[in-house]
């Protein structure tokens, strides 16, 4: 009952926290001593890389990796993979035009081939990568192992995004809140609505695994059904002896 | 072929997928690959340092010439001279500094006290003197209130 009530509110609370979140961002939170306004995507670009990077790739690549071990292998794992890796195509994308549209008045430029900047373009060459793999075989045992060794290597580009601003230089600033030594560069309700948001687009991104997930689901009970109902008619077809 | 016994429901062999969706599949791969490496060769490899320091530009001056490169450093408060074709000004490293000369319209964060990387070339192999072209504003990862002791009335108004 508690469990249904959960699942039922996700969606709701998801959103709830998202406008919560644009409210402080955009109306109460104040304009920054450097940015200015400009400090408002604060509140969106690094939850979204967040979601998009750990969250979402950490998910696929602990349901991948509990699918190849045999003694937790299950479908659902599989399942559970292939919808975080469609989820962070999505957030991959906002990270990217998010950052993009920063970047243009704080650096002058739309783009710029640094390694923080590069290195996230790759990884979501490669979750498209793995989304296209999924699609060249049908035969599901073979897609699920596949699919789930390219997720557990392409997540190694994970922490080299992370640290590509300390291991090389980058027009990319730095850690604002995963800092080397644990210290929140970020001060007062600035840093509150930060933290929000994380958990804002956190809970959107359980939301949205989960409804993918259901949908995966019903789509292989319509595969089934399809099927039976293919067996069905060809008996039908197979004249009585 | 279908038997005569209608519970007779042998497996059959799949029919073999479509050379051409085979292709296309590969295809697509093929060019996720080409992606690949492309953005590997155009970003990683060719800048996984993005830019020089001014310190390190001025120690390999004599290599670099007047090749085109990135040089980062801090703009020297007081030295900002606004241009008719952009900016010029000190840009600070630890032990020296590179006056710089930039065309076109700087972006809206420049200013004094702020890294900034400029995208140009020395004047000559022995000169302190830079020629930009384009200014990027390397802003901090530092956020701070711009009125912090600013508050708002609760009928709206900033006090």
């Amino acid at each position: 009952m508690m469990k249904e009530l959960g699942r039922r509110a996700l969606g709701p609370v998801s959103l709830l926290l998202l406008g919560l979140t644009f409210w402080l961002g955009y109306f109460v939170t104040p304009p920054d001593q450097v940015q200015g306004d400009l400090v408002r995507l604060l509140y969106i670009h690094p939850a979204m890389a967040w979601v998009a990077l750990y969250v979402s790739f950490g998910t696929a690549t602990v349901a991948s990796a509990m699918y190849l071990w045999p003694r937790t292998r299950a479908e659902s794992l599989d399942r559970i993979a292939h919808s975080a890796i469609e989820v962070s195509v999505f957030f991959i994308a906002l990270t990217l035009i998010t950052g993009s549209i920063w970047g243009r008045p704080t650096w002058g430029v739309w783009w710029a081939w640094d390694a923080r900047l590069t290195s996230t373009a790759i990884l979501g060459v490669f979750a498209l990568g793995y989304l296209a793999l999924r699609r060249a075989n049908d035969d599901r045992e073979i897609r699920a192992r596949r699919s789930a060794v390219f997720c557990i290597l392409t997540a190694i580009n994970v922490p080299i995004i992370h640290f590509s601003v300390i291991w090389w230089k980058t027009l990319h600033q730095g850690a604002s809140v995963f800092t080397s030594n644990r210290t929140l560069k970020v001060h007062g309700s600035m840093a509150l609505t930060l933290l929000l948001s994380f958990l804002a687009f956190t809970l959107t991104f359980f939301w949205f695994l989960r409804t993918r997930y259901r949908i995966e689901v019903a789509r292989d009970k319509q595969l089934h059904t399809k099927l039976v109902a293919s067996i069905e008619q060809r008996r039908g077809e197979v004249p009585a002896s | 072929m279908a038997s005569n016994n209608a519970d007779e429901l042998t497996p059959v062999v799949p029919p073999k997928i479509k050379s051409g969706a085979r292709r296309r599949n590969l295809l697509v791969l093929g060019a996720l690959a080409i992606s690949v490496i492309a953005l590997l060769a155009q970003g990683l490899l060719s800048s996984l340092n993005y830019f020089k320091t001014v310190d390190e530009a001025l120690a390999q001056r004599t290599t670099i010439g007047t090749k085109e490169i990135r040089l980062e450093g801090l703009v020297k408060p007081h030295s900002i001279t606004r241009t008719s074709t952009g900016a010029s000004f000190f840009l600070t490293g630890s032990n020296g500094q590179v006056f710089v000369v930039s065309h076109g319209t700087p972006p809206q964060l420049f200013q004094a006290n702020i890294p900034v990387v400029v995208v140009g070339h020395f004047v000559s192999a022995h000169s302190d003197n830079f020629d930009g072209s384009q200014i990027m504003v390397k802003h901090s990862s530092t956020y701070i209130a711009k009125h912090p002791k600013r508050v708002k009335a609760p009928n709206g108004s900033v006090r």
